[in-house]
């Protein structure tokens, strides 16, 4: 008897309980907003930090109106920023998408490893942007940063970011190569010499620069070792000096996005991807190079290793807009 | 009435696992079905470039009978780092397998590859030449 009333009462109340506990809603209470000097950061921007790039930052700091306004915004690197770090005097807010300034303070000061903005205006909250600039001295090291508010009750408050990897490797972009001109890519220098600026730069000519259209073949756009078979340098008088035997490795689809910025965001070239690369059997010729195409390159006393991306060719002027990331081997 | 229940039970439930046990059909040293099939050809052949871009000119010849493919590339390719690619008819597989860059350079010693056939029971080997476009 008491197992039928077990079975028919109590568990189907146990369950109905249950259902209605479970559907109890929590009461909303609003959170009620520290009575302190607040901040945080995000970084902005990705890929690898390579010299001369920016590293960018959004720093937001706020206190209740009833304690006072921002004073200032300091920014301190562990390695004094490029030419070109500051913090954005002005805050933004978004409207239909679009970033809005407003101007809160005096441009930024920078001096030595330390950016500055004072507040110019009585504001409670603000987010500045900061932008470092990668110097070379950081390279292969890593670069910290500390963000400190100050509000004026003299409270002060930081955050720390970092520690972020500066790559070994630098880059240049947006070299335009021409077949018969500025056609002698030298890695070392990181520039293109023409025959008659090559002067005693001829040592340094790691790839050649031509355009072919010859009957029953596909030549096209092509970089080539000074050292290659005369087959794939048809036409060249190759100046004094030039004769290095330079690897090249074609690639497809490896846009990346430092050297590309209008396309695939989120591909980088980075130092890891010269650590290890294998260069073995690599030949001393790429030809028939498309825009968007790319060439690993080792230098042939082994020094430098490169990723040359072709940003678009010009198959009527026989040019071709290039660019380049190189890391230092040894 | 209920004893002779069991025992059917019983029964079924031992002839259920002596089924569940059966294997259908052996798997090689790979871990690959073997089938009936008997066929074993290769029905079309690539040849890629480091950039992942087809280095031939046209199509390539494949003669199922002399075991032969004939492949003509581009002027310029770099025949130490090639990717090839066959399609071979069903259930078949490739000895040695492909497991990257292979060097086709030797054009005096071809490179060579043996199809097997989905019962494993019949190897062809296949020549692979390789000609520059002049």
């Amino acid at each position: 008897m008491l197992r039928k009333i077990f079975i028919s009462v109590l568990i189907p109340c146990t369950a109905f309980l249950l259902l209605l506990s479970a559907c109890k809603k929590d009461p909303y209470a609003l959170p009620v907003a520290k009575d302190v000097l607040q901040n945080d950061v995000i970084k902005r921007n990705m890929g690898p930090n390579v010299t001369g790039t920016a590293i960018e930052f959004a720093y937001a700091m706020a206190l209740p109106r009833s304690k006072g306004k921002l004073v200032s915004a300091e920014v301190e690197a562990t390695i004094a920023g490029g030419a070109g770090t500051y913090m954005d005097n002005n805050s933004y807010y978004t409207a239909n998408g679009a970033d809005v300034p407003v101007k809160v303070g005096d441009p930024s000061v920078t001096s030595g490893t330390k950016t500055t903005v004072n507040f110019t205006v009585d504001t409670p909250a603000a987010t500045l942007r900061y932008f470092y600039i990668v110097p070379a001295a950081a390279k292969g090291q890593t670069v910290s940063f500390t963000f400190t508010a100050k509000a004026s009750d003299g409270e002060t408050v930081s955050y720390k970011m970092g520690p972020y990897s500066i790559s070994k490797m630098d880059m240049i972009r947006n070299i335009t190569v021409k077949d018969g001109g500025a056609m002698f890519v030298s890695i070392a220098d990181s520039t293109v010499y023409t025959a008659a600026t090559l002067g005693a730069n001829a040592a340094k000519v790691d790839l050649i620069y031509l355009y072919r259209t010859p009957a029953n073949k596909t030549f096209a756009h092509a970089l080539v070792a000074p050292a290659a078979d005369t087959q794939y340098l048809p036409g060249v008088v190759l100046p004094t000096g030039v004769n290095k035997n330079t690897k090249i490795l074609k690639v497809f689809n490896l846009q990346d996005h430092q050297l590309a910025p209008t396309l695939q965001p989120g591909i980088y070239v980075d130092d890891p991807d010269f650590q290890q690369l294998d260069m073995s059997t690599a030949p001393n010729f790429a030809i028939n190079l498309k825009a968007e195409a790319g060439v690993w390159v080792e230098t042939a006393d082994g020094k430098w290793r490169a990723y040359i991306f072709i940003n678009s060719i010009d198959n009527a002027n026989k040019s071709a807009v290039i660019s380049m990331k190189r890391y230092p081997v040894q | 009435m209920k004893i002779k229940f069991r025992i059917i039970l019983a029964i079924l439930f031992v002839g259920l696992a002596f089924a569940s046990c059966k294997k259908d059909y052996p798997v090689d040293e790979d871990g690959l079905l073997v089938t009936t099939r008997q066929e074993c050809y290769v029905s079309s052949f690539e040849l890629l470039g480091t950039d992942f871009v087809t280095v031939r000119t046209k199509t390539a010849a494949i003669d199922t009978t002399a075991l032969t493919i004939k492949v003509e590339v581009l002027f310029g390719t770099d025949l130490k780092n090639l990717y090839p690619q066959f399609t071979l008819a069903t259930d078949c597989k490739l000895d040695p397998k492909i497991t990257g860059k292979t060097d086709f350079s030797d054009l005096a010693h071809p490179r060579k590859w043996t199809v097997v056939s989905g019962d494993r029971k019949i190897r062809k080997e296949y020549t692979v030449l390789v000609t520059v476009q002049p």
